[in-house]
């Protein structure tokens, strides 16, 4: 299951595209390309465990 | 040894990575991504000076992608606006099965050239890109038996041990190409004396090509240009021209490696000039 904070949008942070691009509601930015198959548990991973944008924003719930 | 190409006005090899696999549009959006940005981008940089390009994949949206179809897409896009250029398209994908690191070998025709990354290195915090040596050779062959000419990666010290283990594995064709990587991170560090160390190290007869990450990109390609190298640069490597100001275009980037070779003495290489020099 993809990152809850992973969103598709075509505009954010200033910038614009005309296809909706990976975005990390976490991080507030666009993701790069191949952190966008992290965010999206691609091939063998999982950003549960290997995203840290995940993990810090997991933490900070806990805590 | 190498210093003897420089003064034998020896052509520089000047590669272009165009799009590259880890940031796209999001850190500049002069970066090519579709099959027609990347193929109009090789155009502009073969009439700039660059006599290769080294391509990855990308879907429209631009993450990445691996498949055959979509390389194959690329090269007829390359093909329809350049003259000559030679294609050299990656074999790394981080995180992605090693099945998907051969797609980019079976387009019709092959490709020229290939990349093979000669060892492991850390992406972000949590991310590696393994690159075994049972899947540097798994690469190697399937490059040997298609008649692609591999630019074998260097991205430490660490992996000049790996090259020479494929060279023992393996009959390479002379000469062996191997690209010197620094930057920061797993990469070796990018220090001026650094840059000789690993030019000692390497084969005998070998050429080579020096790729500086980020604004190491132009120092090192100068240095690679004096010491009777090769360089590669782009929007892969590099997304600004200056501190602060991004780059209009991957053209941008080699014209300006292109003055500078010419101001130090050496022309640089057309494409068949670069096919003769590589054992094309």
């Amino acid at each position: 299951m993809p990152c809850p904070y992973l969103d598709y949008r075509e505009s954010a942070d200033g910038k614009s595209f005309d296809v909706a691009r990976p975005y990390c509601g976490a991080a507030e930015r666009f993701v790069q390309p191949m952190r966008a198959d992290v965010c999206n548990d691609r091939f063998e991973l999982d950003h549960e465990t290997d995203c840290e944008i995940y993990l810090d924003q997991a933490d900070e719930g806990q805590s | 040894m190498s210093y003897e190409r420089f003064l034998a006005d020896e052509p520089v090899v000047v590669t272009a990575a165009l799009t590259g696999g880890i940031h796209g549009k999001e850190a500049n959006p002069n970066l090519p991504e579709t099959p027609e940005e990347i193929g109009k981008a090789a155009g502009d940089v073969e009439a700039a000076g660059a006599s290769v390009v080294h391509v990855h994949a990308r879907t429209d949206n631009g993450e990445r992608a691996f498949s055959t179809e979509r390389f194959q897409a690329i090269d007829e896009a390359i093909r329809r606006h350049a003259d000559d250029v030679i294609i050299q398209p990656s074999t790394g994908a981080t995180g992605a099965p090693t099945e998907k690191r051969h797609l980019s070998l079976q387009t019709d025709p092959p490709p020229e050239m290939a990349s093979l990354d000669m060892g492991p290195l850390n992406r972000y915090e949590r991310l590696t890109s393994e690159n075994t040596v049972a899947t540097i050779d798994a690469l190697y062959d399937e490059m040997a038996d298609r008649g692609i000419k591999p630019e074998l990666e260097l991205f430490n010290d660490g992996h000049r041990n790996e090259m020479y283990g494929l060279l023992d594995r393996r009959n390479l064709a002379d000469p062996v190409y191997a690209t010197l990587i620094f930057g920061p991170g797993t990469l070796t560090r990018p220090r001026p004396r650094n840059v000789l160390t690993a030019i000692a190290g390497l084969p005998d007869g070998a050429l080579f090509n020096t790729l500086g990450f980020g604004r190491h990109q132009l120092p090192f390609a100068t240095m690679g240009i004096l010491f009777g190298g090769n360089v590669r640069v782009g929007l892969e490597d590099n997304v600004y021209y200056e501190s602060g100001e991004l780059a209009e275009s991957n053209a941008q980037l080699v014209d300006r490696v292109v003055r500078i070779a010419r101001e130090l003495g050496r022309e640089v290489a057309t494409p068949a000039q670069a096919r003769a020099m590589l054992g094309l």
